[in-house]
């Protein structure tokens, strides 16, 4: 992974209010040219907001949005090398599929002839070859998006945003949409920034994501870092499924931390496992796919702590065990792919769960 | 099964046959009876306060020949075409400023502010811009008194400018009200989409919204154009029987001289003449007109 590629838009303490509501509480953060960048986060957590600060759609407060090296303060929105796929798609009704997509190009120098053949390798670039004539009303709602697609690529902008693009779309659709975006992006790449709510989209799509909450970016690191080491419970909560068990800080020294996990036991941590505390009760987390359920006369050289399993989730390709672990209260989740000759184990069996120190997180 | 439905299907039509009779038998009665009964006369003489049934067209040779009723007609149409473009100019803007610029908690204040002249007569409205425009006026007092001029101004009074004045104000909400209506239907994600597409706020108004209005704009037109042409208070009062229009000759012909077959035709020419218009106007607007959303 190259660090090296150049910033396309900087934030640099920005703030926003609407009356007395402070809805970007000091955003700084650098996107990078030609990179797959999401806004991540819960519905009212400005995210949407400051999308629109880089549309040119809502000013700032105080605060510099810079585009390209270039202050946007001053820069409005039609003369921003920015163009937008909107949540509605916003797709005009009054226009054909090929009016809709040539939209941008009234000022376009180029001929009439040009012009059309740029609609058209515009549409095929998304799929619709062909759908030119077709009156805007009468598209599905993958249709629409796929106009307004073209529609904002054919101006060949330095940056895409997107405002929850797939949020309307069906489960399969919103699957296969999400893999042509990214085969999209890397074709024409362009620098896409992407808001969503929905962590598995992001997690998909990104390069890099920027999880939000209260106006104020939590984390912002590349899928796999977020998924692993997320920075705060808040952060790990809302990405994914994760166990919290209380622990108690024992001792540190050398950059390792010892704790005892209550129902896991002494565990010495790496300072990497541990995020800068924060002054919570301290918790160990736990994804449920790091722990493994040990079936009878299996053995692990993994660390293993006996358990009780008191609730079984089927899931089809995989099986979801609520499991009490050593006589404690404590519950964990765990997963388990469903692999042939692998039986669905009962409510109530004991079974051993090994699980590794690596795996885990604390926050404090 | 099918019979079962088919007599359910007779009697849900004949009830509603007969929750509607009693409009119908009403505009049977009050509407299409009187305009065949104006049909009729329009075709035969009338001689001396009698009819002559004599069946043809020589009504509507004198009507369509005739230089006084040219004349009369082709100013009605002046003033009620006047009248709709003024009023329509008026209203747009109006009805834009409250759908975009009024926030959405004070949308039905406004409207129902604008609605207010209606609680007025027609006639008290005109009558009250005679009393602002009039000789004797309210300006022309007014301006006396303070000295800017020495003798009334007479070309604010009884001229085609004072008629279009006062049926504009008269039928400012009745435009106000659907262009409100189709403005607020635009979804306002499209104007953003405009200016992200690189247009300014006057190009994307000129490309998005004003298109997407034209039902309303269309709707404004024929609600203001259709009465006005037939209007009858206002070139009386405010033309001071100057300025008569075809309502007005309507009037001489059917009561004053008691002729009505002519003045049947001169009714029946008014409604062809604004029946071609509005199918006309609407059938050049049509591409606004298809199905939008």
């Amino acid at each position: 992974m190259t660090t090296t590629k150049p910033t396309m838009i900087e934030f640099r303490d920005v703030h926003k209010y609407y009356g007395d509501y402070h809805a970007l509480r000091g955003i700084s953060a650098t996107i990078r040219a030609g990179e797959f960048f999401s806004l991540l986060g819960p519905s009212g957590c400005g995210k949407t907001t400051l999308l629109r600060t880089i549309a040119g759609f809502e000013g700032i407060d105080t605060g510099v949005v810079l585009i390209d090296r270039k202050d946007m303060a001053r820069v409005p929105a039609n003369e921003r090398p920015t163009n937008m796929v909107f949540q509605s798609y916003a797709i005009f009704p009054h226009m054909s599929v090929e009016e809709n997509v040539g939209f941008g190009l009234r000022r376009d120098p180029r001929t009439k002839t040009e012009k059309q053949a740029a609609v058209e390798e515009a549409l095929a670039m998304v799929g619709l070859k062909g759908f030119g004539k077709r009156a805007a009303h009468a598209l599905s709602g993958g249709q629409r998006q796929r106009v307004a697609l073209a529609r904002a690529l054919i101006l060949k902008p330095k940056v895409l945003l997107l405002d929850e693009p797939l949020s309307a779309l069906d489960k399969k659709m919103r699957e296969h949409m999400q893999v042509e975006l990214i085969k999209l992006q890397r074709q024409v790449g362009i620098t896409f920034v992407l808001v969503t709510h929905d962590q598995e989209e992001a997690l998909v799509m990104s390069d890099r994501i920027a999880v939000m909450f209260d106006g104020e970016i939590a984390q912002l690191a590349d899928p796999e870092t977020l998924y692993r080491r997320p920075n705060s419970k808040k952060v790990a909560d809302f990405i994914g499924t994760m166990n919290f068990i209380p622990a108690t800080v024992l001792g540190e020294s050398g950059g390792r931390i010892e704790i005892e996990a209550k129902g896991l036991g002494r565990v010495e941590l790496m300072a990497e496992q541990c995020p800068a505390g924060r002054g919570d009760a301290p918790m160990v987390g736990l994804r449920p796919e790091t722990l493994t359920l040990l079936y009878p006369g299996q053995t692990s050289t993994e660390r293993t702590v006996a358990g009780v399993i008191d609730e079984v989730i089927y899931f089809g390709d995989m099986t979801y065990y609520d499991v009490y672990l050593g006589g404690t209260d404590v519950e964990v989740r765990l997963s388990m792919r469903n692999v042939p000759g692998r039986l669905i184990m009962d409510v109530g069996t004991s079974v051993d769960v090994a699980w590794s120190p690596e795996a885990l997180v604390l926050f404090r | 099964m099918a019979k079962a439905k088919s007599g359910l299907g007779r009697s849900e039509k004949a009830s509603g046959l007969l929750m509607i009779s009693p409009t119908a038998l009403y505009a049977v009665l009050l509407l299409a009876a009187p305009l065949g009964t104006v049909l009729v006369y329009s075709l035969v003489s009338g001689k001396g306060g009698n009819i002559v049934w004599d069946f043809g067209l020589q009504n509507y040779i004198e009507v369509w020949t005739g230089p006084v009723y040219r004349a009369i007609m082709l100013r009605s149409l002046i003033v009620s075409l006047s009248v709709t473009v003024v009023t329509v100019l008026i209203a747009y803007p109006i009805a834009y400023f409250v759908s975009f610029y009024v926030p959405p908690e004070k949308k039905s204040l406004w409207l129902f502010l604008i609605t207010i002249p209606f609680w007025t007569s027609y006639l008290i409205r005109v009558f009250l811009w005679k009393v602002i425009l009039g000789y004797n006026g309210v300006i022309n007092s007014g301006l006396m008194s303070v000295g800017v001029i020495d003798a009334p101004l007479t070309w604010i009074n009884y001229n085609i400018g004072a008629l279009v004045m006062t049926l504009a104000h008269a039928y400012a909400p009745f435009a106000i009200l659907p262009i409100f209506v189709s403005l607020e239907k635009i979804d306002r994600s499209l104007l953003e989409a405009g200016q992200d597409l690189g247009e300014s706020k006057l190009m994307t108004f000129l490309r998005v919204t004003l298109p997407l209005s034209m039902g309303g704009v269309i709707a404004a037109v024929l609600i203001v154009f259709i009465p006005t042409i037939g209007d009858y208070v206002t070139p009386d009062l405010i033309g001071g029987g100057k300025l008569p229009m075809i309502a007005n000759m309507m009037e001489v012909q059917m009561l004053k001289i008691n002729n009505k077959p002519l003045g049947s035709a001169i009714a029946v020419s008014a409604m062809a003449i604004v029946a071609v218009i509005s199918v006309l106007f609407v059938l050049a607007n049509r591409r606004f007109l298809g199905p939008q959303k």
